[in-house]
């Protein structure tokens, strides 16, 4: 092999990450390093202009990705976010931000939604009765609490998710008296693990390594352009798809036929293939092991297959794509610390390395097994508390890289174990930053030593990336700043697109970030950059190709794209003209996107580049996958709702025997713990809807809104299209609006007598029997108790029912009556069904300060409002499922 | 002003410096995680305006950089130059360094920029970040020699060698050797320039003389721009290469030999190939003995084992005396064949197999097995695999011809890459594959019997 027989000038100093004193003459910007060193006395160039590309540029077809696969049946959750760990407000702009965890949020949170996990076995340990610590004055009983009692008491109830539920004074006295020590022994036992665990999540979002490697690949077919593709999808990744693409480099890639797929017992973290030319025979002259798994009966042994190796947490596989399509097993391997990365050989086929978090790195063969190579639970150059490891090929078949966060060792498999050279240093030999670690290494050899020396290695830190020659450990050879906001996860270097063209490498980065480089170095030229590197559209550029949705389905929508990169594909197809490059991308939602580029034919400097628009087509494909993606159905919320104890209650009511339809059927749904419905009651079917809250027709944006807040627009606007041009509803909404005009008209504050069917109505009319005559004829009551009443479950509107009755009674002079009816009235007028609940109470209240607490105690008013806002609050989170409240998986 | 206070009260410390990476409680810098906390920020103390608009600033001509969209990154770079005044004395420091990374870039790509908006730029780059004079001058010199202006480049380093600033630092130092260095180097272009005029001339001629005094004038002072850099541990290559060609050509044999002696054995140099590989051509030139030129192969096999130079090598030891050199003769084909890039050198197959043949004729059948013992589990699916059997003979019938000698030496006859080669029928190659029956035949060492 040829060795470049003049290596660019750099310093080598020995010393830690960040050392300050070092002059960085490693320049890590593209066109210093373009500036190589002439071999020659400079002739050549006098001429003057740089004998360099200057702009090798792939220009995407479209703006953005657009996506290949109808979005997966299970819904996607984006997991914790830093908004969910992090402590807020207070924030303080400072140089060096500060991350602070939220654990007391967190362990209250915890407490409300698993009290018995946190209490129970306190309780049980205090079982029998047991003395409280109190003032010696107090007497016993006031200081001894009976636990049993107090079980009893607590006997079916289960208070976690209602604050308000019924206590008994034992109840209450117990939480006064054992609320400290119960509170700090909690604190104590559980804090400590609850930040363990939150700091863990945080380091995780900050650090996510477990896609490492790329969980996408494209396994070639037989004829160019045709392959298929690799990816798990589902809702725990743990479903291996394998989809048929048919690629052409004039048009978007097709899809043919349905995956097929495989359903494995973890999630998939690692998909890698490597192309073996015929194979199939020559493992049979070796082992029988293999062939005998083999499909491959095939005379023409130079039709590829691949293989493909898969890692899971816990476990590692290795299939064979066979010509018929049908993915055979070879083998599974269990790793029992984890697994964090996997690579195949591209030397000997079915040959792979396996890492785990031990610290060991296997060499596996389906034939010959397992063989550990290499076990160092500590990491290379200095201490780093990850567990971490990497392991890829060499040149050299027998040799090994070893890579942690702290650098890249490489180890000879046949010679005394331990040993080896250090290929990359996270040091000052790199010139590395402070807190520089490595976060990707991987071996850029293949099997076309034309393009590229088969030596390099890329080591990815979350700053730089660096190209090193094996041959010449520990000075990197090129050093270029990436710049990208997030963990790198998946490189890949391409063969060239034109013969003699230098070679790109895509980078990726987890929040979607794609960046293309253009490496070049044949023979015994030294390796650099070729041209400026070039970003590329990441899945969040598509944004503008779907259509302009409602709020939340956009935000849904939005955060769909934006879910993090997982997976990278790409091949580049042989074309006459241009060449053309296919890139898919997989996300953590199971999405594959699909983006192409193609390769500037004639870089003119002075043009600016053309930019790409969207196409019908492309736009088309979008709404498409969006109204699959906007059917699939949220993630249920993990609150539930709470429950009440009733048995005590129906005891009660049991004995005292009621006669009466509504007792009665107030009594058999209690029995039955379901909801309490109308019919129940046997009270009269509710009359036609009465005018006023509703909106009028012109007020299609309140319907649409609303519509869309229960996630119906779609079906709204359907209805709309098809309700507009059916005369059916045209009249009722006529009168309504007549209706509607009316109540505006008696709000303008003059009384008019004559609109007596439809006046403003006021919820204090539903009080029904102590009402005096009014000086306005109301409405029958049943009517108006339609509007509040619908959002109440039965028993409460009772309670209310009982309340209103205490009331005293209202306007003495129609002056007085008139205008708090139409302040309420004017509230109402903008107002939904829970408004009119609020409004209830502010009316409560209302009377309560004009009538000088002549009929009602304020507390007991306080009671009423607290029963309604929790109404109101179960009736609020009935319409939308709240967002997912921030708990950890104990 | 009250910002201005508070910097004249509060002392600046070191950790403050990190600007967009932050430790978290591993020691591991994340750039990213600024990000993360101003999506939970809620109030309190925020960034100032002015800051927030230069990081903004910044990022779009990064974004515009990686777009290639050169006019629109000079657009902005326009207003970028702001945070010169930023009132922040950390930002404003660190300003000029990132206003010259991203400034060269825009004008070495920007369609329209000259040479000379660049050397504007340049200059007034030196002059805004002091501590920055030297890093600008050497990579301002770079550019102008990429742009074969040679003598614009040497008043460029001069100017720079001569420039001094506060304190004597290390790495002001190291700095100032590499200019001069470089400095060395262009003396070098134009010396050896000369020397081709040189001999273009007869010996005879009035103007030889004044040109050898010429040159004799240029080598001294080359040398000693260029034997202070090479003290220090690096991979300085160019710089010892035209060092040692300039004293080689005065003679200076001794001087020379000491160069690269020291190039290549010094422990706190990296272990370079090249530094090698430079000693044993030197070596060469000097017509040194073979014992000599094989010890420093000896120590380039050991870092790589797969330099083109090993064939070379193997040829050395093949004619040396001792037997200890013939065996590692075997060793050094076995190991260039070992590697990925080497599979298909057919001189290295043509060696091989000739000398597998004369080692075994010469009963070290021992030798021939230790190497073979590593190797039995995987050579034969790295090289002797039927597909390997079927594309070399497409390819490359010669290769194929080869190879097949070694595999049925070493896996028998009933090897697949030797039975697929020994099926083919060729009329030119006839002659050689009969002969290679025989070999197999009679040097196989699966059956040493037969």
């Amino acid at each position: 092999m040829d060795f470049p027989s003049s290596l660019p000038p750099s310093l080598f100093m020995t010393g830690p990450l960040g050392l300050s004193d070092v002059p960085d003459v490693s320049f890590m910007c593209s066109w210093r390093d373009a500036l190589t060193l002439p071999e020659s006395p400079p002739q050549a160039s006098e001429n003057g202009a740089p004998h360099l590309a200057k702009g090798l540029l792939w220009e995407p077809d479209t703006p953005g990705p657009l996506p290949l696969l109808p979005p997966g049946p299970d819904p996607w959750d984006p997991g914790l976010t830093a908004r969910d760990l992090l402590f807020r407000g207070g924030y303080h702009f400072r140089r060096q931000p500060r991350a602070v965890l939220d654990v007391t949020e967190q362990l209250s949170q915890f407490l409300w939604d698993h009290g018995d996990i946190a209490f129970a076995p306190l309780g049980k340990l205090m079982l029998e009765n047991f003395k409280l610590e109190g003032a010696q004055s107090r007497s016993k009983k006031k200081t001894v609490v009976s636990v049993k009692r107090l079980l009893q008491d607590l006997g079916g109830h289960q208070p976690w998710g209602c604050p308000w539920a019924y206590l008994s004074y034992r109840q209450r006295r117990f939480s006064i008296l054992g609320g400290p020590v119960l509170a700090t022994s909690l604190a104590r036992l559980l804090g400590e693990l609850l930040h363990e665990e939150l700091a863990a999540r945080w380091e995780q979002l900050l650090l996510d390594d477990t896609f490492t490697g790329g969980a996408l690949a494209w396994v070639p077919g037989r004829m160019p352009g045709a392959g298929q593709l690799v990816y798990p999808a589902g809702g725990a990744l743990d479903r291996l798809y394998f989809q048929k693409v048919s690629l052409t480099p004039g048009s978007e890639p097709r899809v043919l036929g349905d995956p097929g797929h495989i359903q494995l017992r973890g999630p998939v973290r690692q998909v890698v293939t490597r192309t073996v030319q015929g194979e199939g025979k020559a493992h049979r002259h070796l082992r029988p092991l293999l062939t005998d798994l083999l499909p491959d009966h095939n005379p023409d042994l130079l039709c590829p297959s691949a293989l493909l190796a898969v890692r899971s947490d816990y476990h590692c596989a290795l299939w064979k794509v066979g010509k018929p399509g049908q993915p055979a097993p070879l083998q599974v391997l269990q790793v029992e610390k984890g697994a964090t990365g996997i690579s195949l050989s591209p030397h000997l086929p079915g040959e792979l390395t396996v890492c785990s978090r031990s610290g060991a790195v296997c060499l596996w063969n389906p034939q010959d097994g397992l063989r550990q190579v290499y076990k160092d639970p500590e990491t290379l150059v200095f201490r780093d508390p990850s567990p971490w490891r990497w392991a890829d090929f060499t040149a050299h078949p027998r040799v090994l890289t070893v890579g942690d966060r702290t650098g890249v060792k490489l180890v000879d498999t046949q010679g005394p174990p331990g040993c080896g050279l250090l290929l990359f240093r996270g040091g000052a030999e790199a010139s590395c930053q402070k807190g520089e670690r490595v976060l990707l290494t991987q071996y850029l050899g293949d099997c076309s030593p034309e393009s590229l020396q088969p030596t390099f290695h890329l080591v990815c830190t979350q700053f730089s990336l660096y190209l090193v020659d094996e041959r010449l450990p520990l000075v990197p050879l090129l050093k270029w700043n990436h710049g990208l906001s997030s963990t790198p996860v998946v490189a890949q270097l391409l063969p060239p697109p034109r013969p003699g063209c230098p070679r790109p490498l895509l980078l990726a980065g987890q929040a979607g970030e794609l960046q293309l480089l253009h490496i070049t170095g044949e023979g015994a030229s030294t390796p650099r950059l070729a041209g400026p590197p070039q970003s590329l559209p990441s899945r969040s550029n598509s944004l503008s190709a779907f259509p302009l949705l409602e709020p939340k389905s956009q935000w849904r929508l939005q955060e769909r794209l934006s879910a993090p990169t997982i997976g990278l594909a790409a091949t580049v197809l042989p074309s006459a003209s241009t060449p053309v490059l296919s890139l898919f991308q997989l996300s953590a939602a199971g999405d594959v996107f699909h983006q192409r580029l193609h390769l500037q034919a004639d870089p003119r400097p002075d043009s600016p580049a053309p930019t790409a628009s969207w196409t019908p087509r492309a736009t088309s494909r979008c709404s498409r996958w969006l109204k699959t993606l906007l059917e699939v159905p949220l993630t249920p919320p993990m609150w539930a709702a709470p429950t009440f104890s009733h048995r005590r209650l129906l005891g009660s009511f049991e004995s005292r025997e009621v006669e009466g339809k509504v007792p009665e059927g107030l009594r058999t749904a209690m029995a039955e713990g379901r909801l309490l419905q109308h019919r129940d009651l046997g009270l009269l079917p509710t009359r036609e809807q009465p005018p006023a809250p509703e909106p009028g027709p012109e007020d299609e944006l309140s319907e649409r809104l609303e519509a869309a807040w229960e996630g119906q627009v779609a079906a709204w606007w359907e209805r709309r299209q098809g309700g507009s041009s059916g005369p059916g509803k045209q009249p009722k909404r006529h009168k309504r609006r007549t209706q509607l005009s009316s109540t505006f008209s008696s709000l303008s504050g003059r009384l008019d007598l004559s609109d007596a069917t439809s006046p403003p109505r006021s919820p204090d009319r539903t009080v029904p029997e102590a009402r005096p005559q009014p000086p306005v004829t109301p409405p029958s009551q049943e009517l108006t108790q339609g509007p509040w009443a619908e959002g109440i479950p039965s028993e409460r509107q009772q309670t209310l029912r009982d309340y209103m009755a205490e009331l005293p009674l209202q306007g003495d002079t129609p002056g007085g009556a008139s205008a708090p009816s139409s302040q309420t009235s004017s509230i109402r007028g903008t107002s939904s069904r829970q408004q009119t609940l609020r409004d209830c109470t502010v009316k409560l209240q209302l009377r309560g300060d004009t009538a000088g607490g002549a009929s009602m105690p304020s507390s007991q008013t306080s009671s009423v409002r607290a029963t309604l806002s929790r109404q109101q609050a179960a009736i609020l989170s009935g319409s939308q499922p709240l967002r997912k409240k921030p708990r950890m998986g104990f | 002003m009250s910002d201005f206070s508070e910097e004249l009260v509060r002392p600046t410390t070191e950790d403050e410096q990190g600007e967009t990476c932050v430790l978290s409680g591993t020691g591991m810098c994340f750039p990213w995680l600024q990000k993360h906390i101003e999506t939970v920020a809620t109030g309190g103390k925020r960034e100032k305006d002015f800051a927030q608009t230069t990081s903004a600033c910044l990022s779009f001509i990064q974004e515009a950089l990686l777009k290639h969209q050169w006019q629109q990154a000079a657009e902005y770079m326009h207003s970028y130059l702001q945070i010169l005044e930023d009132s922040d004395s950390n930002k404003r420091q660190g300003a000029p360094e990132i206003i010259w990374r991203l400034g060269s870039e825009i004008l070495y790509y920007h369609p329209k920029s000259s040479l000379e908006t660049f050397n504007t730029f340049a200059d007034r780059m030196k002059n805004i970040g002091v501590m920055n004079y030297l890093k600008i001058s050497l990579q301002h010199a770079l550019y102008l020699l990429h742009h074969g202006l040679l003598e614009d480049a040497n008043r460029n380093l001069s100017q720079a060698e001569t420039w001094r600033y506060g304190e004597k630092s290390s790495s002001k130092e190291v700095l100032i050797n590499l200019i001069q260095a470089y400095k060395g180097l262009l003396q070098y272009y134009t010396w050896s320039k000369k020397k081709m005029e040189l001999s273009q001339l007869d010996e005879d001629d009035y103007a030889y003389n004044t040109a050898s005094q010429n040159m004799l004038n240029h080598s001294w002072k080359t040398s000693i721009n260029l034997c202070a850099l090479i003290q220090i541990p690096g991979v300085w290559d160019p710089f010892v290469k035209s060092y040692v060609e300039m004293l080689e050509f005065y003679g200076d044999q001794d001087g020379a030999r000491e160069v690269l002696t020291n190039y290549a054995y010094d422990e706190k140099f990296p272990s370079n190939p090249n530094a090698h590989i430079y000693l044993y051509g030197f070596l060469k030139r000097e017509r040194a003995p073979r014992e000599k030129l094989i010890s420093v192969l000896k120590i380039l096999y050991q870092i790589v084992p797969s330099h083109k130079l090993m064939l070379e090598f193997h040829r050395l030891l093949r004619k040396s005396e001792k037997e200890e050199h013939h065996k590692l003769g075997l060793e050094v084909l076995f190991g260039v064949l070992d590697f990925a890039g080497c599979t298909k050198n057919i001189t290295a197959w043509k060696y091989l197999a000739k000398y597998l043949r004369q080692t075994l004729m010469g009963s070290h059948l021992a030798w021939v097995q230790e190497e073979w013992n590593s190797r039995k589990n995987w050579w034969p699916r790295f090289h002797f695999s039927y597909f390997w059997a079927k594309s070399d003979w497409k390819d490359d019938k010669t290769l194929a011809c080869e190879k097949a000698l070694v595999a049925g030496i070493l896996l028998g006859k009933g090897c697949r890459y030797f039975r697929y080669v020994k099926k083919q029928d060729h009329q030119v190659l006839q002659k050689k594959i009969k002969q290679m029956k025989k070999s197999v035949k009679k040097y196989s060492i699966v059956n040493p019997g037969l």
